[in-house]
């Protein structure tokens, strides 16, 4: 008994099994909450999309019906063309990160203070965000005071919640105010980790700042950039807090999740906000999967060449070969 | 769903098996509200219960004094009140667990016969019906299962002082005195003649409120003219009907007699601003009244006045119960009987109707001074929707999407279309019509 004790505590304290257990138990919380609060209601909400069902009550399956309910109402895709304006202010919100990053990777005066403040926003919850623009867009507050100085009259001023014009563009600038400092932080991360020699020999061959730009941090940190045009986008095709905070989707601003969720809760109509939900999934794999492709094509990932560049080079390739071929006849 | 259901049914008989006890052996059938003697049956109960609110303003005041109140009588019965800001989504979901509380108030996105899987009865409409007023609302297959908190009736709160200085004495009764009312509040005073507070969307639904019985003068409109009638938003062209309310709001929007920029609004605030004579009228149910006077030092100038439509002569309006009390059917026995002395004693002597403002559940109670405009006023109730077609009027109004009444859809859209003139009362009065029939076509109500 004594041996086969201790060969068994022997057992239990060997490599092998502590390897294990440590695997089993740092996995065990992660896998649990993403389980339970991510993949349950996920299948869920897939399962209540073939039904026609409210919150209570009884549930009749419906088959695809919802999903093509999805394809022919007006409203859904109507208010995916909202999502134009957001991503528009993502190429923006990306570029004025990165020229951000690349100057505050360098030694500025305050460098930090700037990170801080611009980081700050992203800190603060959507809600609260939303509050903040709806008094800084309310008629005569902040936004029209500060143009008042400037020396714009208040009559020639837009109403900037209000009129369909603007209030869209309006509501992306809020996103855009609240996300730029994340993309920043995580562009000033890259152009870090690029070795600081390289800057030095640019400097040597007379590089400018564009040249050091273009031929050694944008190369280095391609792959950052196009993780955040696809988180970028993604966030834009599902936007929610803006509009639903600051107008309630009013006066032509109700983006694909408000619509979605003024079904769920006010028409009581869960299944087909479920289905609604599955096909803007859907439409986000999509985009992304191009967006993957377009990478791959101009830029290369994974230490793979460009699929442009690989195809140019071969055609150059066989022009070289056939001219030497003509040549040699 | 089910399991719930067979639970509820296995408490039930459980606790029809309880009640051939003493304490019930007279009566041989479960407890009803109207049995119960406030003061002399069960004050050595023991219960704790938990009571879901929407009333998260009162809970640390008013609602503490009931409680102390309560426990005079019943020392044993402990409440603790749970407030809930979004309270119609986060207690419909939390309802579908079974495991919420013992009390909470009947939210109305609970289908009339899926009540009886929740709530427990609190008797027979009929016999209850001789002493409470408005049981029909939360009601199914005859029996009672949510007892209304209060009554509001639906009409206009308004400054008396700001209609004064504008030249207007005598109370609108028809939508034209009423927009030019609005007309000369604007020409003669700085006032906003009327705030429709539209950034906070839940006031909306107050114009869905008027467009029934008070429009119309048929207490049964809401089913048979409109969940039945045939295109029922179109203009009557008499001043009266659906047509005629929303009317009203599309045109002070168009005539620029509301404020300039709705997507602003802010509901607090607005309550000062009528309180000091900033703004002229709001449409409200008559809940809003106390808060209003309670906002500031001019109490005295604030009033309800009736909806501004005549119907053949006469003022009609709605006189509707607020939220009402519902006990949970998964409580102890002994849960739902302190629960249901809690609820009787809340609806008859805690005086919670004469603080919010409304008018009291029991018939014999007088109506409150507050509301003298109404002298003339023909105060119209629910009825009861015939058996069979309970769901009638909420299945067609969710599949039409148009929210009356639970998403005020309809008046947000004529504000925003009457700002900027991208549609007119017409094009929307098609675009209704078009979503209700073909609502109402689902449900098999077709015209030939």
């Amino acid at each position: 008994m004594a041996r086969e004790k201790s060969s068994f505590i022997r057992w239990i304290q060997s490599g092998k099994v502590n390897k294990r257990l440590c695997m089993i138990t740092f996995m065990l919380f992660p896998l649990t909450l993403l389980v339970v609060f991510t993949y349950i209601p996920f299948l869920k909400m897939f399962q209540f999309s073939f039904y026609e069902m409210k919150y209570i009550g009884d549930r009749e399956f419906v088959g695809w019906e919802n999903y093509l309910e999805v394809f022919t109402r007006e409203d859904c895709f109507q208010a995916l063309k909202l999502s134009l304006y957001y991503i528009v202010a993502s190429f923006i919100q990306l570029a004025l990160a990165l020229w951000f990053a690349s100057i505050l990777s360098f030694k500025t005066r305050g460098g930090g203070i700037f990170k801080g403040f611009m980081f700050f926003p992203y800190l603060v919850c959507g809600i609260a965000v939303g509050f903040i623009f709806k008094f800084f867009y309310t008629r005569g507050f902040v936004l029209d005071t500060i143009l008042q100085w400037i020396g714009f009259n208040l009559d020639n001023l837009p109403y900037w919640l209000r009129d369909r014009s603007v209030n869209n563009i309006s509501l992306a600038a809020s996103s855009i105010w609240r996300y730029m400092g994340q993309n920043m932080v995580l562009f000033i991360g890259a152009i870090m980790s690029v070795d600081s020699t390289l800057y030095e020999a640019a400097a040597i061959d007379g590089a400018n700042g564009w040249a050091k730009f273009r031929y050694i941090i944008f190369p280095s940190i391609k792959t950052i950039i196009v993780l955040n045009m696809i988180l970028a986008i993604s966030g834009s095709l599902s936007v929610f807090e803006p509009p639903y905070v600051i107008t309630g989707g009013s006066f032509g601003t109700g983006t694909y999740f408000v619509v979605m969720n003024e079904l769920a809760h006010e028409s009581q109509k869960v299944g087909l906000a479920s289905a609604m939900a599955i096909v803007l999934l859907g439409l986000i794999f999509i985009a992304t999967m191009i967006q993957k492709f377009v990478e791959a094509y101009f830029l290369g990932t994974n230490g793979k060449e460009a699929i442009r560049y690989v195809r140019k080079q071969k055609k150059i390739e066989a022009q070289h070969a056939a001219q030497a071929a003509k040549g040699g006849r | 769903m089910k399991k719930q259901a067979a639970v509820c049914l296995a408490l039930a008989a459980a606790g029809t098996l309880a009640m051939a006890f003493p304490a019930f052996a007279e009566e041989g059938a479960a407890l009803t509200i109207d049995q119960i003697k406030l003061g002399e049956d069960y004050t050595d109960l023991s219960a704790d219960l938990k009571f879901l609110t929407h009333k998260t303003d009162v809970i640390d005041t008013e609602f503490q004094r009931y409680i102390e109140e309560f426990h005079k009588s019943y020392p044993n019965i402990n409440i603790e009140y749970e407030g809930i800001t979004d309270y119609a989504n986060d207690v419909t979901t939390r309802l579908s667990t079974g495991d919420w509380g013992d009390i909470c108030m009947v939210p109305t996105t609970v289908d009339l016969d899926e009540l009886e899987n929740y709530f427990v009865s609190f008797g027979d409409y009929d016999k209850l019906s001789e002493q409470y007023l408005m049981l029909s609302n939360r009601m199914y297959d005859g029996q009672v299962y949510g007892m209304p908190s209060m009554g509001n009736v639906q009409g206009i709160v308004y400054n008396k002082a700001v209609f004064e200085a504008a030249g207007v004495t005598e109370v609108p009764k028809t939508p034209d005195e009423f927009l030019d009312a609005l007309q000369k509040i604007k020409d003669n005073t700085d006032a906003i003649p009327l705030y429709t507070n539209f950034a906070a969307d839940w006031t909306m639904t107050a114009w869905d409120a008027y467009i029934d019985s008070c429009a119309t003068g048929q207490a049964d409109f809401a089913l048979e003219g409109r969940t039945k009638g045939q295109n029922p938003f179109s203009d009557r062209g008499d001043g009266t009907g659906p047509y005629a309310v929303y009317d009203i709001l599309y045109e002070a929007v168009s005539r620029g007699l509301t404020e300039d920029d709705p997507t602003t609004t802010d509901w607090e605030g607005s309550k000062g601003m009528l309180n000091n004579g900033q703004i002229g009228c709001m449409a409200l149910g008559s809940w809003a009244l106390v808060q209003m006077q309670q906002a500031g030092e001019h109490a005295d100038d604030i009033a309800y006045m009736p909806f501004p439509i005549t119907v053949d002569g006469k003022q009609y309006a709605a006189a509707a119960p607020d939220y009402c009390y519902g006990i949970n059917c998964n409580s102890s026995e002994d849960q739902k009987t302190a629960a249901m002395v809690y609820i009787k004693w809340l609806v008859e002597e805690s005086g919670f109707e004469t603080d919010e403002g409304g008018f009291s559940a029991v018939i014999s109670k007088p109506f409150p001074e507050s509301l003298s405009d109404f002298g003339d006023v023909e105060l119209l109730y629910d009825v009861p929707a015939p058996a069979g077609e309970e769901t009638l009027a909420s299945d067609v109004n969710n599949e039409s999407e148009l929210g009356i009444n639970v998403s005020g859809a309809i008046a947000k859209e004529i504000v925003e279309s009457a700002f900027d003139g991208s549609k007119t009362m017409e094009d929307m009065v098609a675009e209704w019509n078009e979503k209700w029939t073909a609502a109402q076509e689902k449900y098999g109500i077709t015209f030939e």
